[in-house]
């Protein structure tokens, strides 16, 4: 009996033994994710060939993403200022900075990134997401973390060597920036009310109806026709900006030429871009206030008075804005869409029906260390 | 006696077939292959961006170009009678590059030589009416209205300064009775050994001067105005020529 036992164990054991030096052998799983779909009016998109959207990439991305480990004092994630709640913004004006005070800018909404513009930062800094997701970490106001010492934290991990190796092989910053950019492009907004109208699965009401309307249309008193021209530079399904080149990228009147911020030139360093910043997705935008790269306006009532009269004319100001009002009598200090009361409450009602529950509630998208013991 | 006879004639048949076949097979397939590329200028000068430096046509004033561009579909060439059509066929071209061109090559065209190139400046009313990304065609792109109008078949924007007053100038051209077909005969110097190049110029300036005269200060913005519209598509229709 103690020998079967004995021998049991032993064989156990070698099972064991040989289990775990094949799992570490062996290369990434990597599981290609299948079940993935959009909607085929968000059109094309590409991932890179070295960074296919694989499960065990999503999976350990994930997990980055909400582990303060990745800042250099422990208590700073990603998901610190991009709060799935929120679309993935912070509620706040400006990010708070390590050092006290605040960031520059404004944290941005992560949804649909796989689509539109294929810079990121609201300055567009950023060719793709795999050389996004090492700036922050590395930022000394946003997670100051070194990122080799960070290697040295992951490598001392189990787990995450353990899911670094199924995905992609070795612990390194640039495996790192892969998961996180596959996270990210798994986040993906497409289950709003305007998405099931699109999919012929919903009614908008008469005044969303007559806010899409507005926001679809440029104005042209010409032939009476009433817009908000929103879809000159926010497009008709994504609400993003444009993919092609830098058209996404546009200065929409927020501040004058003294005091114009450089945007897109600090990048492209074409005087032309001055003041050029992101055109953002309008996806999920009822619960992404503040809004604007300052976070300058608190509601959408306050957005929509901007755009209304509220432009503040400058040299790069899209001639778009400048051109597009609503009121024949075209005065020299009228700039703005000059809509009624009634057209711009139709506006914001059009973009509540933009928000999206499954997408800010999706568990698979949510805290994994939630639950975790 | 009977039965050798057959054997013999499908055995010679047989041979026949298959040398047929080796020798067609060996026979090099013809096929052609043409660049068309767009040199972008303004009244025969290459197009200057961003800077007022080109009178109104039709009045007072000095304008700057901030953008400039078209869709250019259903691409083809022939030879006599046949003709080769580019599938999904579908161009967005655009100047601000450093040397304010556009490119397109058509490989493996199945003709042993070209001598006419046709397209349309515009989109065709099947396409202008569908949200189907095909070519460059993209319904999330600056160049759509929205899924109900269709695409922008040209886009001017800029700015006119008279004096001190710098005002937006905006034109946006659409509607499918405005796409214009332009075909032309290929310089015959245009073709070494299957290989065609071609260079045409698109001269900004006869979309402003043409069977209309256009004056910026009177006219700053059409869109949606189908007289308006209509006048700057017969300008446009003879924007782009073959450069000799
Ligand atoms: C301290 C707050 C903060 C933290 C922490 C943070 N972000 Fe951000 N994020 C921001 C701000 C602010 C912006 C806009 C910054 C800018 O434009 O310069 C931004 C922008 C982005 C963008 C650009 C989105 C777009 O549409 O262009 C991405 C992607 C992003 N963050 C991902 C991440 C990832 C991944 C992490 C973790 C590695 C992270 N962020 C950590 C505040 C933060
Ligand atoms: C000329 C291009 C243009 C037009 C037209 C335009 N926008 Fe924008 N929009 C932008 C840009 C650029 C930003 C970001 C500006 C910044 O923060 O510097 C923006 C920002 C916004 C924001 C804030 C987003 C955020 O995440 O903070 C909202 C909301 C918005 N736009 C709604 C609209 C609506 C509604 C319309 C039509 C009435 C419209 N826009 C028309 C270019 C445009």
């Amino acid at each position: 009996m103690f020998r079967v036992l004995l021998s049991l164990t032993a064989a156990a054991l070698v099972f064991v033994a040989a289990w775990v030096v094949w799992d570490r052998a062996r290369g990434p799983t990597a599981t290609p994710i299948a079940d993935f779909s959009a909607p085929f009016v968000f059109g094309r998109f590409s991932v890179p060939a070295d960074n296919p959207l694989t499960q065990e990439a999503f999976a350990l991305g994930r997990h980055l993403f909400y582990d303060p480990i990745l800042s250099g004092n422990n208590t700073v994630s990603c998901a610190s200022c991009h709060l799935q709640a929120l679309a993935f913004t912070d509620g706040r004006a400006k990010s708070p900075a390590l050092s006290g005070g605040v960031l520059e800018f404004s944290s941005m909404s992560l949804a649909n990134l796989l689509w539109g513009q294929e810079r990121f930062f609201w300055d567009g800094r950023a060719t793709s997401l795999e050389e996004q997701a090492l700036i922050p970490i590395q930022h000394p106001d946003e997670m100051d973390q070194d990122i080799d010492a960070l290697m040295v934290e992951l490598r001392a991990s189990i787990k995450y060597r353990r899911m670094f190796r199924r995905a992609y092989g070795d612990v390194t910053a640039e495996n790192t920036a892969k998961a996180l950019a596959t996270f990210m492009r798994m986040l993906i907004s497409s289950d709003s009310k305007y998405d099931r109208y699109l999919r012929g699965k919903a009614r908008l009401t008469a005044q969303e109806e007559h806010g899409r309307k507005l926001f679809m249309a440029h104005p042209d008193t010409k032939v009476s026709l009433r817009g908000g021209n929103c879809i000159d530079c926010h497009s008709q399904f994504l609400t993003s900006g444009f993919r092609d080149a830098l058209d996404g990228f546009s200065n929409n009147g927020l501040d004058p030429d003294g005091t114009l911020p450089d945007g897109l030139m600090a990048v492209t360093g074409n005087s032309a871009h001055k003041g050029f910043f992101k055109v953002p997705t309008l996806r999920n935008i009822a619960v992404t206030a503040p809004y604007m790269h300052d976070g300058r306006f608190k509601t959408l009532e306050e957005v929509m008075d901007h755009y209304n009269d509220g432009i503040v004319v400058s040299d790069t100001l899209s001639p778009l804005i400048l051109e597009a009002d609503n009121a024949p009598d075209n005065g020299p200090d009228t700039i703005g869409l000059r809509m009624t009361p009634e057209e711009m409450a139709a506006i914001i009602a059009f973009l509540h029906t933009l928000t999206d529950e499954v997408f800010l509630t999706n568990p698979q998208l949510s805290n994994p260390f939630d639950g975790d013991t | 006696m009977r039965l050798s006879h057959v054997t013999l004639g499908i055995s010679t048949a047989a041979i026949l077939i298959s040398a047929g076949w080796f020798t067609l097979r060996a026979l090099p397939e013809k096929s052609t292959s043409i660049t068309l590329t767009f040199h972008a200028e303004m009244g025969g000068a290459p197009l200057v961006y961003d800077q007022f430096v080109y009178d109104n046509p039709g009045g007072p004033g000095t304008f700057r170009v901030r953008d400039f561009r078209f869709y250019l579909s259903n691409l083809s060439v022939a030879k006599g009678a046949e003709t080769y059509s580019e599938a999904d066929s579908y161009h967005l071209l655009r100047f601000d590059n450093a040397d304010r061109s556009h490119s397109i090559t058509l490989t493996d065209v199945p003709l042993q030589s070209v001598e006419t190139v046709g397209f349309l400046i515009g989109v065709d009313p099947e396409a202008n009416s569908s949200i189907q990304p095909r070519g460059d065609l993209d319904p999330n792109s600056q160049m759509a209205w929205n899924w109900e109008v269709g695409y922008k078949f040209v886009v001017f924007e800029g700015a006119l300064r008279i004096g001190e007053t710098v005002s937006p100038v905006v034109y946006h051209v659409g509607f499918s009775e405005n796409a214009r077909q332009q075909s032309f005969a290929i310089p015959s110097d245009s073709q070494v050994d299957g290989d065609v190049q071609v260079d045409l110029t698109v001269d900004l300036a006869k979309l402003f001067n043409g069977a209309t005269r256009i004056d910026m200060e009177t006219l700053p913005s059409v869109k949606f105005d189908r007289t308006d519209a209509k006048d700057l598509a017969d300008n446009y229709a003879d924007m782009i020529a073959p450069k000799f």
